[in-house]
């Protein structure tokens, strides 16, 4: 059996899942569950996916969002990632769910802010973790991928989102959480934003070449200890950009025989998944 | 934030909050009646706080944390059967700058000392910056200590939370989602590294307690704490946690441009006590800081310890001494950290 079939074996015994590292205390959350469904639909497993999609339906608000969990409706930036599940699984037959999450997120942006302390353009707004604050990294990606999914990739939000994500990228490349120059200091990057900052910016150019770093970036950081979060999502930003490393699924897989004996997180099976599935084509633009 | 109403700062709710606090201590029978009279701060402002000099990473720490956390008040016998959560600095870890994050060695020694004392030991944290918790185990070396101590790891950015009333009242939050393990506990163990801050000065064991705060609600960053204001948000989590003592690694610590881009700075200190507001008190005068300037510690001061030093017994060494001044940012909003000085 390839570690590909072990671990799709093992989402599909519980599409519904949690964040915990065992599977056997799992509580089930959004994001886990989301991004389940969207790793099993990518490996053709539709039945099982549908499970996902289907819980996440229930849960989700007459408003359109979607909670961090069953009984936490606050946050609600994991409905970026219910808007791509039911998207996966059956475009059509969610196209209620996926409308409804879709006017949701476009309704909501983050603070702009008027700020001496911090480089980047302050003034943009995309999406915040929580309501009232100001935009960051992975949740202005993750609606960005999910609005272009669904036929939003030139609205105007969508657009300033994009301007965004370019604007918080390091100099040299890569990203962090969504900070770049404090009081006149360079910050570092991580590989978990980065990659997700790349499936966002997929087809899209930089004439200061902020873009090209953070993939040179993102090649020189994946390695055989990479840890499987960040593994799968610079996977994914690489492979959005054609530049996949030849040893993709060994890393994947080293990645998942460490998961297993940590505990064998349904969460990051997901994504390992998710990243083994090869180039994901988000946007119909 | 939705689901965070105003309301009116109330600072009478302070001193119920200690009392109840306390008296979750003495009835746990966790800390001395001394202890108690030290957090009923306008009736017996004193508390005790123990300094190790000459400290190393592979040094018998376990003996020296014992010794100094019973000399600040800590009862060992009170915590047998007693869930104690250890909670590191893991902001946003890398290898190639671990004087950011607590050593694997201090937790290592930290959980030996109270296993030794018969407590369940629980290792958490939510960090603040990254999104993969599994990453900053790795880059902050704490992986180790967990493998090495075969200790528990709750990841307290992802945890279902309970929400608890904020008992400090200086911020707008009507309360606080705290994981279920941090709710859930008989004592928290803050294990800060000793570090600059370049937005309030001095990070230590108070400001730690972010990281009991899990991102899955507030971000990453926790920005509805940032938009709450820092000072305030951290004095009021230190009022509404459960009991809390602090045990700071102040070994290799960070001056400059912290708490996450500063350069290392070797000071080989261990700082304890069971009055985390004390503790960072006696942090700030080691490092040449006045704690009165730190906003959270003026905050803290006569409601959840004393930072006063006349009020502050040292055990152990003297911090006298032991000072050597960290350099601070030359921004404006850290100038007078040192009152008559310039900073460099």
């Amino acid at each position: 059996m390839s570690w590909i079939d072990d671990a799709l074996a093992r989402l599909a015994a519980r599409p519904v899942c949690g964040y915990e590292a065992s599977p056997a205390d799992t509580q089930p959350a959004t994001e886990p569950t989301a991004l389940a469904t969207i790793a099993l639909a990518r490996h053709g497993r539709y039945n099982e996916a549908r499970r996902g999609a289907e819980w996440l339906v229930e849960l989700q608000r007459a408003e359109g969002y979607l909670g961090v969990r069953s009984g936490e409706d606050f946050p609600r930036w994991p409905t970026s990632l219910a808007i791509l599940a039911w998207k996966q699984v059956d475009a059509q037959a969610y196209a209620k769910p996926i409308d409804r999450a879709a006017q949701w997120a476009l309704s909501v942006e983050g603070a702009r802010l008027e700020t001496d302390h911090a480089s980047h353009n302050s003034q943009l707004a995309a999406w915040p973790w929580v309501e009232g604050t100001h935009s960051w990294v992975e949740p202005s990606a993750l609606f960005t991928i999910a609005l272009r999914a669904t036929g939003f990739a030139e609205h105007a939000r969508v657009r300033e989102a994009v301007a965004l994500l370019v604007d918080r990228l390091l100099p040299d490349g890569g990203c962090n959480y969504g900070n770049t120059v404090v009081l006149g200091q360079v910050l570092r990057p991580h590989v978990q934003p980065s990659g997700m900052a790349m499936l966002a910016l997929s087809g899209h150019r930089d004439p200061r070449g902020k873009i090209p770093r953070t993939l040179d970036y993102l090649t020189f950081a994946v390695s055989s200890e990479t840890t499987s979060a960040s593994l799968a999502w610079a996977l994914l930003g690489l492979a959005a950009h054609r530049q996949a490393p030849p040893d993709t699924d060994l890393l994947l897989q080293a990645a998942f025989e460490r998961n297993l004996k940590r505990g064998g997180s349904l969460h990051k099976i997901a994504l390992l998944l998710l990243a083994a599935a090869g180039e994901w084509r988000i946007a119909n633009d | 934030m939705e689901d965070s109403n105003q309301k009116t700062p109330s600072n009478d709710r302070i001193g119920r909050r200690a009392l109840l606090a306390v008296g979750g201590l003495t009835a746990a029978g966790l800390i001395t009646a001394g202890t108690y009279r030290q957090l009923k701060w306008a009736a017996q402002p004193r508390a005790q706080v123990f300094i190790a000099s000459g400290q190393r990473y592979d040094d018998n720490l376990a003996r020296t944390i014992g010794y100094g956390l019973v000399a600040t008040g800590l009862q060992p016998e009170g915590l047998r059967g007693k869930r104690v959560l250890l909670k590191p600095n893991m902001v946003e870890p890398t290898k190639a700058a671990r004087h950011m994050t607590t050593h694997p060695a201090v937790v290592v020694s930290v959980a030996e000392v109270f296993r030794e004392w018969g407590a369940e030991v629980i290792v958490g944290e939510a960090p603040g910056h990254v999104r993969d918790t599994e990453m900053a185990l790795e880059e902050s070396g704490i992986i180790d200590a967990l493998t090495d101590g075969q200790l528990s790891f709750a990841d307290l950015n992802y945890e279902p939370s309970r929400f608890v009333t904020n008992a400090g009242g200086a911020c707008q939050l009507k309360g606080f989602y705290f994981p279920e393990t941090v709710a859930g506990v008989d004592l928290i163990v803050s294990l800060p590294k000793m570090k600059t801050h370049h937005w309030v000065g001095v990070t230590a064991s108070m400001k730690n307690m972010y990281g009991t705060i899990p991102g899955i609600r507030y971000g990453w960053p926790k920005n509805v704490l940032h938009f709450n204001g820092i000072p305030q948000t951290v004095f009021d989590i230190n009022a509404s946690l459960p009991k809390t003592i602090a045990v700071v690694d102040g070994i290799e610590c960070m001056e400059g441009d912290g708490p996450i881009m500063g350069t290392k700075k070797h000071m080989g200190l261990l700082v304890m006590g069971t009055v985390p507001a004390a503790v960072d008190a006696t942090v700030c005068r080691l490092m040449k800081v006045r704690p009165e300037k730190i906003p959270y510690l003026k905050l803290a001061g006569g409601k959840l310890g004393p930072i006063d030093d006349r009020f502050i017994e040292q055990r152990g060494e003297p911090w006298q001494p032991l000072v050597s001044p960290f350099s601070i940012l030359d921004v404006e909003h850290l100038r007078d950290l040192r009152a008559g000085e310039k900073v460099s």
